[in-house]
């Protein structure tokens, strides 16, 4: 189809023949690209489709709701559930996202307005950032966290922090990276506006720039979001695992009393919880595994419908 | 129940709860899988009569050696007891015994029935790699009657830095020279055959998977799962059933140090089984109060809960021994 548009110029009749000749060819080549590219594409597809098809159906049937309001049962592990560990996973990710939002979104500011060798020079380590396997992260917050810490405060190394903090560094080059790459969709005539009228550069980016890209910034978060909620090799080093729900503290807060969960002690996440009910003998907790991991891929899919939807009204808006 | 789903929902809305959620302390521990699931009853039984909860992560001793020397647990858990370059980096810490349990040599051989006769020495064999089929003739020797099929023997050890491996190869060492001049023994060690699982689970996971596999397990893990394990000969000749009665027998007979570190393996006791070690809780003389009362309450009220999950109490003597040492 796009060699009809090459319009032979002044080609001799040989010319034009040798090129009919060649049309068969070239067709032949693109129906066989075309053909490989689809069906690489549907093996993309059919893998997603089977892991996702092989996993509601293993674990759909174990499924329960004491899975969601339950705690580990060590003598009955067919009675007991993983809510401390959904819970444990929600926390992590609360802790992750403190911790890396405003880095991430700041450095992704920084990266589109700084300019010289330094902006270079961190573009390229975020760049490294994101390729460091996440078990040396892992290794890494230990020795500056766990161990440091257990030292003065034995037996509350291993903590929601430190697993929070595993997470946050690996969140902070994605959430980087796509808020840099939102920001520049912006037009630039839209920012000229805003300068033009004497806005500051400050108030040009928090009024006009941030609000425009708002929903491709959410979608990084979403996204990184969900890479991160799956990772068991962090964890390992950082959280220890619990069989209970995390602890409570009473707060006083504008005169109102309530208890949050406190952030210094080990705790459950569902990855981990997965690796240890899979790799067991216990065929109640193998089944259990099953269903966990559902849930998890299910709160991972969340996350990427949310993503979704954030950019889609943002379109909508425009 | 109904409780947790509210609280549940709760904190998943809004990252807080109502005031009423009782404050209750917890205690950190890691450490072997070996005396798991006396820990862990022992953690429900104990968190139901004090306000204390216990938080026990079968990481494998190794782990637990390590955690406790770096202070990043409030108590650690072995059966293997640490050897001098551990206790250099971890001065003044101290063992408490807790229970016995026996060793099991399980198998997964189809048509081979449970408790079939094996002595150390042809066990070490198999691990060196010198009897390769289940139907070697020192093998049927042991067990006339017994139809061994002509399959390939499948060794499954520890991957982990493990107690369970350092009860093992002790005794492997003790009865069998080459066993001692090739691999040698400890808590990890090269072994010339066979594959590795974690932990207990994970042995017991590949004695399920594996037709021809053995390996050895807590004698808990085998019964739990169901597996078949083999009578070993002790050193007075008898062949002796892995038990809660046998390791007893060899807990009794065992002469312990003032600090307890020792092993029991190849006990004289007439009915005691060879392959029995203590499992140890670590912790350092200035642990925490609640790690302390946990302790005292599993060298009395938890001693009761031991035989049900086939342990063995600890003999009077140590077990008064362990209670003065954890009130220095």
């Amino acid at each position: 189809m796009s060699t009809q548009n090459l319009a032979p110029e002044t080609l001799s009749h040989d010319a034009l023949s040798k090129r009919d000749g060649n049309l068969v060819g070239r067709q032949f080549k693109n129906n066989l690209m075309l053909g490989l590219c689809i069906v690489a594409a549907g093996i993309g597809l059919l893998s997603l489709f089977l892991v996702l098809y092989f996993l509601a159906s293993q674990g759909l049937r174990y499924m329960s709701w004491n899975l969601f309001t339950k705690l580990p049962d060590a003598v009955e592990p067919k009675l007991g559930g993983v809510a401390n560990s959904l819970l444990g996973t929600l926390l992590l990710l609360l802790g992750a996202c403190l911790f890396a939002l405003p880095i991430g979104i700041l450095g992704g500011i920084y990266q589109l307005e700084a300019k010289g060798p330094f902006a270079n020079l961190v573009r390229f380590m975020t760049d490294v950032l994101n390729g460091i396997p996440s078990i040396v992260i892992g290794i890494f917050v230990y020795a500056v966290w766990v161990y440091p810490v257990s030292q003065s405060n034995p037996g509350k190394g291993f903590s929601v922090f430190a697993g929070a903090f595993a997470l946050g560094i690996m969140m902070i080059p994605l959430i980087m990276r796509t808020t840099e790459e939102m920001l520049r969709l912006v037009p630039g005539t839209m920012r000229e506006a805003s300068l033009g009228l004497g806005a500051t550069r400050w108030r040009t980016m928090w009024s006009v720039v941030l609000p425009i890209a708002k929903g491709g910034v959410i979608t990084g978060i979403m996204l990184s979001l969900a890479r991160v909620a799956g990772e068991t090799a962090p964890l390992l080093f950082t959280i220890l695992g619990s069989e209970f729900y995390p602890s409570m503290q009473p707060v006083n807060f504008l005169g109102m009393s309530f208890s949050i969960p406190v952030f210094n002690e080990p705790v459950d996440a569902l990855p981990l919880r997965v690796y240890k009910y899979a790799s067991g003998p216990d065929t109640d907790q193998n089944n259990q595994a099953w269903a966990t991991a559902l849930i998890l891929i299910s709160l991972v899919l969340i996350f990427s419908v949310a993503a979704r939807f954030a950019t889609k009204s943002n379109i909508e808006e425009k | 129940m109904n409780a947790n789903a509210i609280k549940l929902a709760a904190i998943a809305a809004f990252g807080l709860v109502g005031a009423s959620a009782a404050n209750a302390q917890t205690i950190q521990g890691a450490g072997a899988t070996f005396p798991a699931p006396l820990y862990q009853r022992w953690a429900q039984e104990f968190g139901r009569e004090t306000n204390i909860r216990v938080n026990y992560q079968a990481i494998g001793s190794g782990g637990g050696i390590k955690n406790i020397t770096a202070r990043a647990v409030d108590f650690g858990a072995s059966d293997g007891p640490m050897n001098p370059t551990e206790l250099a980096s971890a001065p003044g810490v101290l063992h408490i015994p807790m229970v016995a349990g026996a060793v099991a040599v399980a198998y997964n051989v189809p048509g081979v029935p449970q408790g079939i006769k094996l002595t150390g020495p042809v066990v070490a064999d198999i691990y060196l790699g010198k009897i390769t089929t289940w139907n070697d003739p020192q093998i049927t020797g042991l067990n006339p009657g017994v139809n061994f099929p002509n399959a390939r023997i499948v060794p499954c050890f520890r991957a982990d830095s493990s107690g369970t491996t350092a009860i093992f190869t002790n005794y492997l060492a003790k009865v069998s020279a080459s066993f001692q001049g090739g691999p040698g023994e400890g808590k990890s060690i090269r072994w010339p055959v066979g594959f590795g699982g974690k932990g207990n689970d994970g042995v017991s996971a590949l004695l399920r998977q594996n037709r021809g596999a053995i390996g050895y397990v807590e004698v808990a893990y085998a019964n739990k799962n169901k597996l078949t394990y083999a009578h070993i000969k002790n050193a007075k000749g008898n062949f002796i059933e892995p038990s809660l009665e046998s390791a007893t027998a060899a807990a009794e007979g065992a002469k312990l140090p003032s600090d307890f570190r020792a092993f029991i393996t190849n006990s004289m006791a007439p009915q005691a089984y060879p392959i029995t070690g203590f499992t140890w809780i670590l912790i350092y003389p200035d642990a925490k109060p609640e790690v302390k009362k946990f302790l005292t309450w599993a060298l009395t009220t938890g001693q009761k809960s031991a035989p049900a999950l086939e342990y063995a109490p600890l003999p009077e003597a140590v077990r008064t021994r362990a209670l003065k040492a954890i009130g220095q």
